[in-house]
């Protein structure tokens, strides 16, 4: 098993954050990882994406010209992103933000409004981890338990409510995901 | 009994001096040799080299040294002492090397604070390379690079590194002392030997200036030379102290 | 200790303390920072000391000053900030001083770009100064490889009382990737108390001179020294990776994170029937000559330099140790890009199917 997972967005959605737990919980579940952010020399704002390789062997390239799941939090990103899909890849778009119409059909997509799931749940911030419960959920590429482990380990030293908001986002992710299948 | 009331420092070697003749620094040496042995210290001293004539200390002293690379001698002084704090370090740098190449690194040194000493031998002149203008020229001063003596028009105006280290906040110690006769050198001694105590009392950065001459590029005889600091350099490079932390409490 | 999710630079600084690195200075440099940002506050706390420097020139020097002292030293930066230390590594290596310079390379010449490029070999492996001195240089491709040679290039530094460089490029600076840490070296003097300017207490010795100053005949003698420790490194501490060369008829040179691109896309070469292979220097200097001299050129067919290099940097030492056996080809990026599987798989196909001019 390897995925390439490309998480793409701006800055302040959480790419980067979910990206780092990501690998975070597959180096705990002794699988091999690498991520890989973007960075230019603003220190703030503009686009923000990682690249995320989770592998049941050692990884050799981390730079994939295709990645195996896309999530796109916003237009701009699903545009300069979707051609990087592999065939046959999971895109899981912002329905919310991504406007253009889905060309590729060689391609398993989820439109997921995870804005509006966000704000129901109690905090716009939490959106990607319904993305990544998404990714989870369809993929399978790591247990939930392996990643509210990593989210833990961020949020220990936040208000226990923040934690709770999280592990409900990221069910309600995984449902969504499992939907699909 | 004869008693014996005067003796070479422990901290110099056994050695006649290969300085040129009239030159001020083995005078400037010896007086740091002193204070070092009067310190009991000799053993627990490191010397920091330079480049430039000052580094012959090479072959004269005796105790640790390290050789440090043209200006940067605060800097190699720098990471030594964070290295080993318990060691008296001291660096001996030329005004070529201090106030030219080496500005960045004294002022940071300076800056910081670092719990070491700086002995700054400025004869106005780059001396071993042949007697070009140093950035402590005087104006009018005939150097090989300003034949018609130095023009603050196209090379601006001696810098006064005394004054310009005591504005800074951390340094301890500062001050100017002149070598060319006896009054100052019995002041430079003390100088010498309070900025050294004060390092060894963790006090922080300490610098003394030493005005020293170099006859052989200033195309003088050693008394002119002397006779020559009395009149042109003392006046623009005011001898005193310019910061004493320890005095003001 | 369990595996841990880190950034290449932190975990090369973290690598640093645990073989016994007391001292570092550096100035800010992108991408290199967290380096000396990890230091300021990890050295602290095993009782080493961090400053500051106000150039990179200051920097190299303050480690010279420490190094002197016998204390582990290092500094890091990035390659403009390493060409400002050259002088400071030719005096290092001219008074026999012990360190570990981490080179975080971005694209050059100039200013050129923060972003990764390999475009610092020549400088790293023929000439990291003035003077005609060589040092060892080390070129991890994965991040556990960098812990595991930042732990031990303290130990060829002070072998050798010689400079280290540590080579790598951006991108492996900016990955995060499991690493497992060695524990923490036990701290001796052994290897500098013959010649540093340590006082050790209850002991007395003749005063000593560190120097980068010496007399013709000296300098002649050290040089020969220096000529004949070259040589030994060339005998005794090539590193060098062969992967899938038992048959290979084209023969990737590549190191760091060249190296692991081209893997998979030999990986995937293969795949299709194609008979490619990888050398991997994992010292960039020595180089591993002789991995090219026991070749089978009956069985080789060519060779491809890759490298985030344009020209290719590596290909001088790669046409030296072939000999004109067979011919080199190169492919690279360079202006901060990197390449990803694909084009890289595209570059040795098109030489393997002929296509090359």
């Amino acid at each position: 098993m390897k995925e390439s997972l490309l998480l793409s967005g701006s800055g302040g959605q959480g790419i980067i954050s979910g990206g780092f737990m990501l690998a975070e919980s597959a180096v705990e579940s002794d699988k091999h990882a690498t991520f890989l952010p973007e960075y230019g020399p603003e220190q703030r704002g503009g686009s923000a994406q990682c690249t995320v390789t989770i592998s049941d062997t050692e990884i050799l390239s981390p730079l994939v010209k295709k990645c195996s799941s896309l999530i796109a939090m916003n237009e701009q990103a699903y545009k300069k992103f979707y051609t990087n899909l592999k065939a046959g890849g999971l895109m899981i778009i912002n329905a919310n933000r991504v406007t253009s119409e889905v060309t590729r059909k060689d391609v398993k997509v989820l439109s997921i409004p995870c804005d509006d799931i966000a704000v129901e749940i109690g905090n716009p911030k939490i959106a990607i981890i319904i993305m990544i419960g998404a990714l989870l959920g369809a993929s399978g590429i790591l247990s939930k338990e392996a990643f509210l482990s990593s989210i833990e380990q961020k949020f220990a030293e936040k208000k226990p409510e923040v934690m709770e908001m999280n592990a409900i986002a990221l069910q309600k992710g995984i449902d969504i995901g499992k939907q699909s299948l | 009994m004869a008693q014996k009331i005067y003796s070479r420092p422990k901290s110099l070697m056994p050695m006649p001096s290969g300085f040129c003749p009239g030159c001020l620094h083995p005078l400037a040496t010896k007086l740091i040799a002193d204070a070092i042995d009067e310190l009991g210290q000799n053993n627990n001293a490191v010397h920091v080299l330079p480049v430039g004539c000052s580094a012959l200390n090479l072959m004269y002293w005796r105790g640790d040294m390290l050789g440090a690379a043209h200006g940067r001698a605060p800097a190699a002084a720098t990471g030594f002492k964070r290295s080993a704090p318990d060691r008296l370090v001291f660096a001996y740098q030329g005004d070529g090397d201090l106030a030219a190449i080496g500005l960045a690194e004294i002022m940071s040194a300076a800056n910081r604070g670092e719990n070491f000493t700086v002995f700054f031998a400025n004869n106005s002149t780059y001396g071993m390379t042949g007697g070009q203008m140093a950035p402590t020229t005087l104006i009018g001063q005939k150097t090989s690079t300003t034949k018609y003596g130095r023009d603050a028009e196209t090379t601006g105006f001696p810098m006064r590194m005394c004054e310009i280290i005591s504005t800074l906040d951390a340094p301890y110690y500062v001050a100017r002392f002149a070598l060319n006769a006896p009054k100052g050198v019995n002041q430079a001694k003390k100088g010498i030997k309070k900025a050294l105590q004060y390092q060894l009392e963790g006090k922080g950065f300490t610098f003394v200036e030493l005005l020293t001459n170099c006859p052989t590029t200033w195309g003088m005889t050693p008394l002119q030379s002397l006779d020559y600091m009395e009149t042109n350099t003392i006046p623009y490079f005011i001898p005193g102290v310019y910061k004493d932390k320890g005095e003001k409490a | 200790m369990a595996k841990v999710l880190m950034k290449g630079t932190v975990a090369i600084a973290e690598a640093a303390v645990r073989a016994g690195c007391r001292f570092f200075a550096g100035y800010p440099i992108t991408p290199q920072n967290e380096i000396p940002e990890y230091l300021s506050w990890r050295l602290p706390e095993v009782g080493g000391a961090f400053v500051q420097g106000e150039s990179e020139v200051a920097s190299i020097n303050m480690v010279y000053g420490a190094a002197a002292n016998g204390t582990r030293a290092m500094t890091s930066s990035s390659s403009p900030g390493i060409s400002l230390m050259t002088e400071g590594l030719s005096y290092l290596s001219g008074t026999k001083l012990p360190a570990l310079v981490v080179n975080i390379s971005r694209g050059g010449p100039g200013l050129g770009t923060i972003q990764p490029a390999q475009t610092d070999y020549l400088q790293a492996t023929k000439a990291m100064g003035h003077g005609g001195f060589r040092v060892m240089v080390f070129a991890p491709s994965t991040l556990q490889e960098a812990v595991d040679l930042t732990y031990e290039c303290f130990d060829y530094a002070e072998r050798d009382r010689n400079p280290v460089l540590l080579l790598m490029d951006g991108s492996l600076g900016a990955i995060m990737e499991q690493v497992e840490f060695p524990p923490m070296k036990e701290l001796t003097d052994e290897g500098t108390r013959k010649w540093n300017l340590a006082k050790h207490e209850g002991e007395t010795r003749m005063p000593r001179m560190l120097t980068p100053v010496y007399p013709e005949v000296i300098l002649e003698n050290e040089n020969k020294q220096r000529a004949l420790l070259t040589k030994q490194w060339e005998e005794n501490d090539v590193r060098v990776e062969e992967f899938m060369m038992e048959d290979a008829e084209y023969v990737v040179v590549a190191y760091g994170i060249s190296a692991r691109v081209s893997k998979e896309a030999i990986l995937n070469l293969r795949e299709q029937g194609h008979k490619v292979g990888l050398i991997r220097p994992i010292t960039l200097f020595p180089f591993p000559k002789k991995t090219f001299q026991n070749l089978n050129y009956d069985q080789v067919k060519a060779f491809i330099d890759i490298e985030l290099a344009i020209p290719a940097q590596m290909r001088d030492d790669i046409e030296v140790a072939v000999r004109g056996r067979a011919p080199v080809y190169e492919y690279g990026r360079s202006g901060g890009m990197l390449f990803d599987d694909e084009s890289v798989y595209d570059a040795i196909h098109k030489i393997v199917t002929g296509g090359a001019e």
